[in-house]
């Protein structure tokens, strides 16, 4: 059911963009044709497979020859496709609590419809969230198939933090020699952490100019884009769809061209985006406003060293601002809501969500002593069956108004 | 004795022996003492958080602290936890908060990393005691809090027989005793009373308890009065609580800390906790519940716990296999909740026979 | 020799009179009101009335429901599940799944071979799937709840689906629906599927597969014959519903009150 969702999207993303202009925009194009050839290359059954943590060292994974990916993804595809609902229903009706993360409670369901490739291993992370790791313990034992655990500390990058997360991430390179019965290869490994560093230049350049006023991001260019570009990292094909963006961007930002039309209130979204089909965007810009940021599209890590990369993976581990103290996470989105003068931010409060949501209140002080007000929206980022679309507008449209009075008087 | 400062802890996870030997009194902050503050930590947080560490916020919040703290050491156990820390820095800025970093594997690597950890809670301790916890005074604080330990779990055995006067409500009275306040007197009373006033012969029907925070007496005065015996638990507030850490010089040849570091992850785990053992959660249950003779198992957790949510269903299909009866239930550190599910205690109760 | 049973529910209080050889005597529901002693009294003379029997020919009674602890003179307090199980496994013999639907709470419960309680879930804190979740829906569409199950029958698409979980925003969504033209029919239709949905996740917490399993409904809810006919679909088995499917639970205490006098 999966499998040939992904394929018949490529194929038509592909047809798609040999049939444009050579004006027309390409780069979110590009983007979806990668994250459909890796829906493909992960529910084909061809391929070394391992689920995994958000915060899974997908470059490293690359170099060692493995498929690697998040589990919430395949959530966040149930959710975009509208064929979420039976997922959740399963996963519910087995009793999993309809308290808990949607993102969760999606792949549980897909796993007891048997519709999640079975993995070779499974590579979990105790950071961002309980849930997550949760999750990959149960794909682990329904796949009847090792999982190692990556323990993130919190303190933040000190040494001793850097030196015990590099060595668990060395001791997953064993694991994995051992679980695809091939030595890792230095210079595979050194080479994709090469093309992440690449990648992460090209996507400083993207975010960089994505602060243009107006902004060059058309409304759904940098929608999932940080998290899931995290994902291709280690690839050549990163590298070319954060190149294509820079040009794209670039090519904007000279002609003074914005993306979305009629930005006169310029806004930051945190964590995750509505991944259902929502009217949110649109309800945006009909009321002059647009996304021009989102927490997850920054660049929080430095280039890693390819000789050595432990370390430095380890570093960018620690650096992701949902780890650690609320007080990093407050600091990057002050910095963020300068560097892209917005006027304000939306705050999903993903629904179950306790490591993001759970610290809504701070966060809002937080930014608030900024200038920067927040709109909480508490919806279910997975679960369109609560979703109440003329709520969402009268919240959208009050908080605009308060910007809006804000700026006028 | 002189006069010596409190810690407030909210885990069972805190190696309390090491905040003992710093010459601190050790203090649980019980969810349940805070009936009187108010409900602010929704605001601060968010509403949909883990309620026992909503509870401890609002105390905080309101103050309802002990007297004469020296500060607070939370246990980065879980995200609730996490953000309690992040609140409590925020609203409470001249306290003294130390969040430590826990484990939720529990190998060698870990194990070492958490004795650096340990550490780093050391050198804090002696700050704010002016007390170092050296090896020997650590020595000193494990074999007082081991002793202390087995007092309780002789006092927890009379309870399973029915034994115990008062009952598990007196048990846990006794336990919330032991962990908020000095457990000198404490132990030299538990040492000192012998087996105690015998209990008139015990009734109702055999439960095993599972979960983890449940630390008001009330709750288990209520469980006897649907006609429960409880003979065994594995809550957090409960024998999870001042185990009898295992004996012996750490076999790595490490010093206190390491040994420290090891003994406390090997602890009856927090869901939390990634388990080696093939069998999990559901196992360890399982056997637990069988060696004490329960007829049945109840499971308290708490709304909002996502380490314990999820592995609900596993623990359901393993008990349902193995032919024992399982109630769920879910709280939020208030009697009012647990009054609600009296029909459900009762009614299980009636189908245990 | 007679045997009372009595259920104080928070809508009605329904008393059943059993003899020795376990049939019903009489049987009688009163409304609880405020007063819940006041509807106990009312239920026990009138059950007595009806029977033609007085105080002293009870041997022993037994109360249920969720006023069981007030009722005077009692020989035991025994929860619904249990009570319920007990009457339904001498109305319909056989039975292994029993869902109740009352005026505020469900209950899914599971029976062994022997009619005794294997498993059971409750849900008390929702109104979604419950008597309540109807009563505010026929408000909203100004019908009686009487008229419901007719209602249904006369809806042909019977495809309509309300996107509310919660009773609260779909009266508010029955509302909306109606300014739009949706016949009454249909949204009714809806309104039983919807229960039944409720249902069937609430029996999934314990029976995970309905195969084969006899079942049957009681509680007020039951008499809508829309609402048993949507349950038997969404679990795919036919249900049989007992006369008076509101006194199983009574039935069932005195038939308890029976057993345990000895």
């Amino acid at each position: 059911m999966i499998l040939p969702y992904f394929e018949s999207l490529a194929s038509g993303i592909e047809s798609k963009l040999a049939a444009l202009a050579p004006d027309e925009p390409v780069a979110r194009k590009r983007f979806a044709l990668e994250i459909a050839r890796l829906g493909v290359r992960l529910f084909s059954g061809r391929e070394r497979l391992a689920w995994c943590g958000v915060l899974a060292p997908f470059d490293l994974l690359h170099g060692l020859g493995v498929t690697s990916c998040f589990t919430e993804f395949v959530g966040a595809m149930l959710a975009s496709t509208g064929g979420v609902e039976p997922m959740l229903e399963a996963a519910e009706g087995r009793g999993y609590s309809t308290d808990c993360c949607g993102y969760h409670r999606a792949v549980t369901g897909a796993m007891l419809q048997e519709l999640m490739p079975r993995p070779d291993f499974l590579i979990a992370t105790t950071a961002p969230c309980s849930g997550g790791l949760a999750l990959n313990e149960s794909l682990a034992r329904h796949f009847a198939r090792d999982l190692f655990v990556i323990d993130v500390p919190n303190r933040g990058p000190d040494e001793s933090s850097v030196a015990y997360l590099a060595d668990q991430l060395r001791a997953m390179t064993r694991f994995v020699e051992e679980h695809t019965g091939e030595p890792a290869d230095p210079g595979r490994i050194g080479a994709a952490i090469e093309r992440s560093n690449q990648a992460r230049e090209l996507l400083l350049e993207v975010y960089g100019l994505a602060r243009a006023r107006p902004s060059p991001a058309r409304r759904r260019d940098l929608f999932n884009f940080g998290l899931v570009v995290s994902l291709l990292l280690g690839s050549q094909s990163a590298v070319e769809v954060a190149r294509t963006y820079r040009d794209e961007f670039r090519r904007r930002v000279e002609a003074g061209v914005g993306g979305a039309p009629g930005e006169r209130v310029r806004l930051m979204w945190l964590q995750n985006r509505i991944q259902f089909r929502s009217p949110l965007e649109e309800a945006l810009e009909g009321l002059g406003a647009a996304v021009v940021v989102d927490e997850l599209n920054a660049v929080t890590w430095d280039a890693v060293d390819p000789a050595d990369p432990y370390p430095g993976l380890a570093r960018r581990i620690l650096t992701v601002p949902l780890v650690g103290a609320v007080d990093r996470r407050i600091a990057l989105l002050r910095r963020l809501a300068r560097d892209y003068q917005v006027d304000g931010a939306i705050n999903p409060c993903h629904w179950g969500c306790r490591q993001g949501s759970g610290a809504r209140g701070l966060i809002e002080a937080g930014l608030r002593q900024a200038g920067v007000p927040v709109l909480n929206l508490e919806v279910d980022c997975i679960d369109p069956r609560n979703f109440a679309p003329g709520q969402l507008a009268t919240r959208l449209e009050a908080f605009l108004e308060l910007i809006r009075a804000r700026a006028g008087g | 004795m002189s006069e010596r400062q409190a810690l407030a802890y909210t885990c069972a996870y805190t190696p309390l022996p090491l905040i003992h030997a710093a010459g601190l009194v050790p203090h649980r902050l019980l969810p349940t003492e805070a009936q009187e503050a108010p409900d602010q930590a929704g605001a601060h947080l968010h509403d949909n958080l883990c309620p026992h560490v909503k509870r401890v916020l609002d105390r905080a919040l309101a103050g309802a602290l002990p007297d004469n703290l020296a500060g607070v050491v939370l246990m980065g156990s879980c995200d609730a936890m996490r953000r309690l820390a992040d609140a409590w820095r925020a609203w409470r800025p001249d306290d003294r908060v130390f969040l430590a970093d826990l484990p939720a594997t529990t190998g060698p690597e870990a194990v070492s990393f958490f004795a650096d950890e340990l550490g780093r809670l050391a050198r804090v301790l002696e700050e704010w005691s002016g007390q170092a916890p050296t090896e020997d005074r650590l020595a000193a604080s494990v074999e007082l809090y081991r002793s202390l330990g087995a007092a309780v779990e002789r006092r927890r055995r009379r309870a399973a027989r029915g034994e115990l006067h008062g009952g598990w409500a007196e048990l846990q009275r006794l336990l919330n005793g032991a962990v908020t306040g000095p457990p000198e007197p404490l132990l030299d009373e538990l040492q000192g009373r012998g087996e105690g006033a015998p209990a008139a012969r015990a009734r109702g029907t055999p439960v095993y308890l599972f979960g983890n925070v449940m630390s008001d007496p009330g709750a288990f005065a209520m469980l006897e009065e649907c006609g429960v015996r409880v003979v065994g638990d594995d809550l957090c507030t409960g024998s999870r609580q001042l185990t009898t850490l295992d004996a012996g010089p750490d076999p790595d040849g490490g010093g206190g800390l390491s040994w420290l570091a090891r003994t406390t992850l090997a602890r009856p785990p927090c869901a939390r906790t990634m388990i080696d053992e093939a069998e999990g959660l559901a196992g360890r249950l399982l056997a637990r519940a069988r060696a004490a003779g329960a007829r049945g198992v109840i499971t308290h957790v708490l709304k909002f716990c996502d380490p314990y949510l999820a592995r609900l269903p596993a623990l359901r299909d393993a008990l349902r296999e193995a032919g024992v009866p399982l109630l769920v239930l879910e709280g939020d550190c208030t009697l009012r909740s647990m009054g609600q599910h009296r029909t459900r205690i009762e009614a299980f109760v009636e189908m245990l026979g | 020799m007679v045997y009372l049973g009595i259920d104080i529910g928070s809508l009605s209080c329904d008393a059943v009179l059993v003899d020795e050889g376990e049939r019903v005597v009489a049987w009688r529901v009163v409304p609880t009101g405020a007063r819940n002693l006041e509807a106990i009294a009312a239920a026990r003379r009138g059950v007595l009335e009806q029977a033609g029997v007085d105080e002293v020919s009870v041997a022993a009674t037994v109360a249920t429901g969720y006023g069981r602890n007030r009722v005077d003179g009692r020989l035991a307090a025994v929860t619904e599940i249990t009570c319920h199980a007990r009457g339904v496994r001498a109305l319909l013999p056989g039975t292994r799944l029993l869902v109740d639907i009352g005026g505020q709470d469900s209950k899914a419960i599971l029976l062994d071979g022997e009619g005794r309680v294997a498993e059971f879930a409750m849900n008390d804190k929702c109104a979604a799937g419950t008597g309540r979740f109807l009563e505010a829906m026929a408000r909203g569409l100004q019908v009686e709840l009487a008229d419901l199950a007719e209602l249904d029958r006369q809806a042909t698409e019977r495809t309509l689906t309300l996107s509310s979980m919660c009773t609260v925003f779909a009266e508010s969504e029955v509302v909306s629906l109606i300014a739009e033209g949706a016949a009454v029919a249909e949204i009714v239709n809806g309104l039983h599927r919807a229960i039944a949905a409720r249902t069937q996740a609430l029996v999934r917490r314990i029976a995970p597969a309905v195969d084969g399993l006899q079942v049957a409904m009681s509680g007020g809810v039951a008499r809508n014959a829309g609402v048993v006919s949507a349950v038997s679909a969404a679990l795919g088995r036919e249900v049989s519903v007992p006369a008076e499917p509101d006194t199983v639970g009574a039935l069932g205490a005195a038939l308890i009150a029976r057993e345990r006098h000895g």
